[in-house]
C-alpha cells in the first residue's frame, strides 16, 4: 500500500502569554491509500494544528510532512491540491444554497463542470440532502450545513481527505449515510484522516487510529489491536448499594469510579468467577446492578487519556 | 509539470465519470471568476445596502462639503466633484475590506477558504473586483451629482483607467494587509479611524496647501494625495495634470502594499 501521508517527528509550539504550548510534540503517523485513519484526542490535543500544517496554513517548527511523496512543507500550494479539508467549524455559506456551494467549491478545486454537476448530485442523493439542496443556506439546520461542508470537501476530493468532526450535529440516520460515504471515499483510493471525538462510531469506520494526547501519539493500531493490547477481556460495571461495605476482588483493577458506579477490568479467562462474585453480592444486596461487557475502544481511550493526565499530575 | 499532474489527480474513482478527464488544467482566470462568484453570491443579500451606503457616501461627500464651503469657485468645485469618487475607492479598500476580512476571520470561513488550492493573490484580486463593483454605482452617481450641483464640465481622459485601478488596488492591498496582520477587533477599530482621517484630514477634496505645513509634508509621502491627483486629472484633464512624482509615489505604494498583502495572505505562522 502506498503512503499518501507521512508525518514524521512533527513539532509545533505556540506562545500563549508567558506559556509555551506544545501543540504537536514529536508527532508521527502514516496514512495509506484507501485507508481511513482515525485521530482521537481531547480538545487541545493537537489535531487541528496537525491539519493546518498539512495544508500549509501553519509552519512546523521541526519535522517533515510528505504527501504522496511530495514535501508538503516546501510546497504548500501542491499540498493544497493534494488535500481537501472539512474544517471543524461550519463554513458559513449564507447567500448560497447547499448545491450551489458544493458545485462552486468543486469548480474552484479544478473539477470539470459536467463532472462536478454529476458528482454533486450524487453526493446530495447519497447524503439524503435532496429536500435541502436548493434551499437558501440561512434556512438550513446545523446538521444539514455539516453535511454540506462534507460534500464541499468530497466533491473533488484530494488524494488525502481531512475530516474534522464530520458528524457533529448530524442526525443519526444521515450520520450512517455519511459514514458510508467516508468508507466509499477510501474504497475508491483516497486516504482519509478522520479527526473525531466520537470514539464509538469511529470504531466501526476506521482502519487504523492514533490517540493523541498533548501533541503526542500515545497509541496506534487497528481498533481491535488497541483494545486487546491495552486491556484484553471484559469490563464489569457495578452499581453499589448506598452505604454498602464491599470487599472488592484485588486481582481486578478498578479503573474508574464515580459516586456509586465502579468499573473492573476483568481478563477474558476470569469472566465466570467475576460474574459469580457479582451475583453473590447482588444476592446479598450490596450491589444493585452489574453488567459484563467486552472492553470497548471508548473504554481504552478514556483510560489511556486519563492515565496520562494522572501521571502528569503526579509528576 | 507532468509529475505534478500525476500526483495531483484525484483518486481513481473520480475519473470513472469522465475517464481521465475529471480535472481541468488550472486557470488563474477561471479561479478568480469562481472566487468572485462565491463572494458576490455570499454578499448578494447585503449588496443593496452596501451599494446604497456607497451612493449616499459619494453624494454626501460632494454636497456636504459644498455646504461647508458655500459657493465654491471652479477649482474648488472640481476638487469636490472629483474627490468624491476617490474617497469612495479608498473607503472600499481601507474600510470595507478590513471589515469584511475581519468578519470572515472571526466566523472561521477565511481559514477554510485558504485550504483551497488557489494561489493566495487571487483572494485579493477577487475581493478587490467584488468590492469595486459595489462601489461603482456610488462613484458614477457622485460624479454626476457633483457636476450638476457645481455646474462644472468634466474632461475625461484615458489615464483615468490606470489611475482608478491603481487607487483601488493600492487601498485594497493596504486594507488586506491590515486585516490579515492585526487581530480582527483591532482591524475593525483601525478601519473606523481611517473613515474619519480620510474624510477630514486628507487632501482629497481640497488642495494640500490648505493643511498645516507638517501635515502637507506627511501627505507628500502618503498615497492619498497622489490618489486624488490621478483621479482628478483623469476626470478634469483640461484643468489638472498629474505630476510625475504622484504616479511614482502611488506606484511605489502599490508595489509595497500588494507585496505586503501577498505576504500576509501566504504567511504561515
Amino acid at each position: 500500500m502506498t503512503d499518501i501521508l507521512d508525518v514524521h517527528e512533527l513539532h509545533k509550539s505556540f506562545r500563549r502569554g508567558h506559556r509555551i504550548v506544545r501543540a504537536n510534540d514529536g508527532l508521527s503517523l502514516l496514512v495509506g491509500q484507501g485507508q481511513v485513519m482515525g485521530v482521537l484526542g481531547h480538545n487541545g490535543a493537537g489535531k487541528t494544528t496537525l491539519a493546518h500544517q498539512i495544508v500549509g496554513l501553519l509552519r512546523p517548527d521541526r519535522g517533515s510532512i510528505r504527501l504522496a511523496g511530495v514535501d508538503a512543507i516546501a510546497h504548500p500550494e501542491l499540498a493544497r491540491q493534494l488535500t481537501s479539508v472539512q474544517a471543524q467549524a461550519n463554513v458559513p455559506i449564507t447567500g448560497l444554497t447547499p448545491l450551489r456551494a458544493i458545485q462552486l467549491v468543486g469548480r474552484i478545486r479544478g473539477g470539470k463542470p459536467a463532472s462536478v454537476r454529476t458528482r454533486s448530485h450524487e453526493l446530495v442523493e447519497a447524503l439524503d440532502l435532496g429536500p435541502w439542496a436548493e434551499v437558501p443556506a440561512e434556512k438550513i439546520s446545523g446538521g444539514i450545513a455539516r453535511l454540506t461542508a462534507y460534500a464541499m470537501c468530497a466533491v473533488v476530493p484530494g488524494q488525502l481527505v481531512i475530516l474534522d468532526e464530520p458528524t457533529n450535529d448530524v442526525d443519526p440516520v444521515r450520520r450512517r449515510l455519511l459514514w458510508e460515504q467516508i468508507r466509499e471515499l477510501a474504497k475508491k483510493g483516497a486516504g482519509v484522516l478522520l479527526v473525531t471525538h466520537n470514539v464509538r462510531e469511529a470504531e466501526g469506520v476506521v482502519d487504523r487510529l492514533v490517540i493523541l494526547d498533548h501533541g503526542q501519539v500515545i497509541a496506534e493500531g487497528t481498533p481491535s489491536e488497541l483494545v486487546s493490547r491495552h486491556a484484553a477481556g471484559f469490563k464489569l460495571e457495578v452499581d453499589t448499594a448506598p452505604h454498602a461495605q464491599l470487599s472488592w476482588p484485588q486481582r481486578y483493577p478498578r479503573t474508574r469510579r464515580d459516586a456509586s458506579r465502579s468499573f473492573l477490568t476483568v481478563p477474558a479467562e476470569d469472566a465466570a468467577p467475576a460474574v459469580q462474585w457479582a451475583a453473590e453480592h447482588l444476592a446479598r444486596g450490596s450491589i444493585r446492578r452489574y453488567e459484563l461487557s467486552p472492553t470497548s475502544l471508548e473504554d481504552v481511550y478514556v483510560d489511556m487519556v486519563s492515565n496520562e493526565n494522572e501521571q502528569e499530575k503526579a509528576a | 509539470m507532468s509529475t505534478t499532474q500525476t500526483l495531483t489527480k484525484p483518486p481513481e474513482y473520480w475519473q470513472l465519470h469522465d475517464p481521465g478527464l475529471f480535472l481541468e488544467p488550472p486557470s488563474r482566470w477561471r479561479q478568480s471568476g469562481l472566487l468572485m462568484q462565491w463572494q458576490l453570491r455570499r454578499n448578494a443579500q447585503m449588496a443593496p445596502m452596501y451599494i446604497t451606503v456607497q451612493l449616499l457616501l459619494a453624494i454626501a461627500t460632494v454636497l456636504g462639503y459644498g455646504l461647508l464651503i458655500g459657493e465654491p469657485d471652479r477649482v474648488a468645485s472640481l476638487y469636490l466633484t472629483t474627490g468624491g469618487p476617490t474617497i469612495s475607492l479608498v473607503m472600499v479598500g481601507l474600510v470595507m475590506t478590513p471589515q469584511w476580512v475581519a468578519q470572515a476571520r472571526t466566523e472561521g470561513s477565511l481559514a477554510w477558504m485558504r485550504t483551497l488550492p488557489v494561489p493566495r493573490p487571487l483572494f485579493l484580486v477577487a475581493d478587490l473586483a467584488v468590492w469595486t463593483m459595489m462601489a461603482l454605482p456610488g462613484l458614477v452617481v457622485g460624479l454626476l451629482v457633483g457636476a450638476a450641483r457645481f455646474h462644472v464640465g468634466l474632461s475625461i481622459s484615458w489615464p483615468l483607467i490606470p489611475g482608478v485601478l491603481l487607487v483601488a488596488l493600492t487601498s485594497s492591498a493596504i486594507g488586506y494587509a491590515i486585516a490579515n496582520l492585526f487581530a480582527p477587533s483591532l482591524a475593525q477599530v483601525l478601519s473606523q479611524v481611517f473613515v474619519f482621517v480620510i474624510m477630514l484630514f486628507t487632501p482629497i477634496s481640497f488642495p494640500a496647501s490648505r493643511m498645516p505645513d507638517w501635515a502637507e509634508q506627511i501627505h507628500h509621502w502618503l498615497p492619498f494625495e497622489p490618489m486624488a491627483q490621478v483621479v482628478r486629472s483623469g476626470l478634469a484633464s483640461a484643468d489638472f495634470t498629474t505630476p510625475g512624482r504622484a504616479w511614482a509615489v502611488l506606484s511605489g505604494w502599490c508595489l509595497v502594499s500588494v507585496a505586503a498583502a501577498a505576504w500576509a495572505l501566504g504567511r504561515r505562522q
